[in-house]
């Protein structure tokens, strides 16, 4: 495109970006084969040609963000790239905590909760496992559970997972202040609301909106960008609650007390003992992540038992380098390429029957109604 | 074009830098403490609040906010409960029909 037709089509996409339609997200086609209390555990519809590869995936994203970050756009999912490749994709999505939901305890969520969802995707594979992939807040549950419930787990995977947190990175910072009382914030609020933890990844750098907005104006011209960038901003705007009793456990445990280094966190009383962990493990660390900085998702590969375990450090930030067409095209093809390594032998491709626990499914925008539901 | 292209050099330059000195400010402790302060102070003061109004509430003999909270988490606990027997018996089922086959 010549720069002239580059500034025409700008002014024309700026002039028409209220009217613009809203982007369509989680559009890969799935059905809900599990659901409890307010999560759900989602499983893809196979390709017409069928499973590539005897062990499930189950995808595990954080607690406070909703699934479809890891199924953003159709032609820009991580999904749809997995399913495409023949896996048998099973996707957490953890719903909106309700008011009652303050009690809820990290055992709860992390023992009984993802327990659970590995089980119903470990039984519908060959071996009775599944490979588990777990992305930042999602990747140190992951990791908590391989510890001491690893019965079931093929592989592990982590994305930008902190388990020291003891680092320099600021939400460490703040989080250790000893003029912040938790439990004030926690008996004020109940579950911690989503505004307040938005503010805070806000304040990590609080230029970004005006250098969002640049950002917009720079290609407003490119359709293609323009369709991302509000995805993601409708991801990155569609956030829930923190249940209080987990978060004052998370922060108390683990932040404030580094736990899993200390080796003092449990779960369900039994010590969560990253040693303990002897699967194929692969974590997945990026240069400019200010949420999870390096230096507290890195020590997992050193700590863990495994003898099977890789780190693969990239440049990119949080949610950009996971998202990405690059990641897309380079990132997830190798950590399917990883599963297939360690997977049983690939079985041969056949059509899958389906049969959804909760017959309801989600398909389209309806996918996005998470929030709905 | 070029004007453009220049601002946002320009900009992005400025972006990079007001970040880094905002970054400075929000790591220290002069900051920290006193924000930390007042978030607590508010939350504590909602809290005595919301504390006075259930105590209110109570005292007519109704369930508060809080009772209501804790009766759902139960029932949703049960929930759970009920799924973990169920989980059981499906166990225990596949296990006798191995057992018959063999």
């Amino acid at each position: 495109m010549t720069d002239a037709g580059k500034s025409d089509k700008r002014w024309r996409n700026l002039l028409g970006i209220v009217k613009r339609p809203k982007p369509v997200v989680g559009a890969t086609p799935a059905d809900v084969v599990h659901r409890e209390n307010k999560w759900s555990l989602l499983r893809y519809r196979a390709r017409p040609a069928g499973l590539a590869f005897a062990t499930p995936v189950l995808l595990v994203p954080s607690l406070i963000n909703r699934h479809y970050v890891l199924d953003l756009q159709p032609g820009r999912s991580i999904a749809e790239t997995l399913v495409a490749r023949g896996h048998d994709v099973f996707i957490l999505e953890w719903g909106t905590p309700g008011p009652e939901d303050r009690f809820l305890s990290f055992d709860t969520i992390t023992d009984q909760y993802l327990g659970r969802a590995i089980r119903v995707a470990a039984q519908h594979g060959a071996r009775g496992k599944a490979h588990v992939l777990g992305y930042c807040l999602g990747g140190t549950l992951a990791v908590v559970h391989a510890a001491v419930r690893p019965e079931r787990i093929a592989s592990l995977t982590v994305l930008a997972a902190p388990v020291a947190f003891h680092d320099d990175g600021m939400l460490s910072l703040w989080t250790r202040s000893s003029r912040f009382d938790l439990g004030a914030m926690i008996d004020a609020t109940g579950n911690v609301p989503w505004r307040l933890m938005q503010g805070a990844f806000q304040m990590l750098r609080p230029t970004l909106p005006l250098s969002k907005a640049a950002q917009v104006v720079d290609r407003a011209w490119d359709d293609e960008f323009l369709d991302g960038y509000f995805a993601l901003e409708a991801w990155g705007s569609d956030n829930v609650s923190f249940p209080g009793e987990a978060y004052r456990r998370y922060i108390e445990a683990l932040y404030r007390a580094d736990g899993l280094m200390q080796e003092t966190f449990t779960l369900s009383g039994e010590p969560v003992l990253l040693r303990n962990i002897k699967c194929p493990t692969l974590a997945v660390t990026f240069a400019h992540d200010n949420i999870v900085p390096e230096e507290s998702a890195a020590p997992l590969i050193e700590r863990i038992g495994s003898v099977d375990k890789e780190r693969v450090h990239l440049p990119g930030g949080h949610v950009g380098a996971v998202i990405s067409r690059k990641a897309l095209a380079t990132l997830w093809p190798t950590i399917s390429a990883w599963w297939a390594a360690h997977d049983a032998e690939p079985v041969e491709a056949k059509a899958v029957e389906l049969k959804p626990v909760v017959a309801k499914s989600v398909a389209g925008p309806k996918a996005k109604g998470a929030k709905a539901r | 074009m070029m004007g453009w292209d220049s601002w946002k050099k320009g900009f992005d330059a400025w972006e990079n830098t007001t970040a880094k000195h905002l970054e400075t400010v929000l790591r220290s402790p002069l900051v920290l403490g006193p924000g930390g302060a007042l978030l607590t102070a508010v939350m504590r003061s909602k809290a005595s609040v919301d504390g006075a109004l259930d105590s209110w509430w109570s005292a007519l003999g109704l369930p508060t906010r809080r009772d209501q909270e804790r009766a759902l988490h139960a029932l949703n606990q049960m929930q759970s409960r009920l799924i973990d027997l169920e989980e059981t018996l499906g166990e225990i089922r596949a296990q006798q029909q191995k057992s018959s086959q063999g």
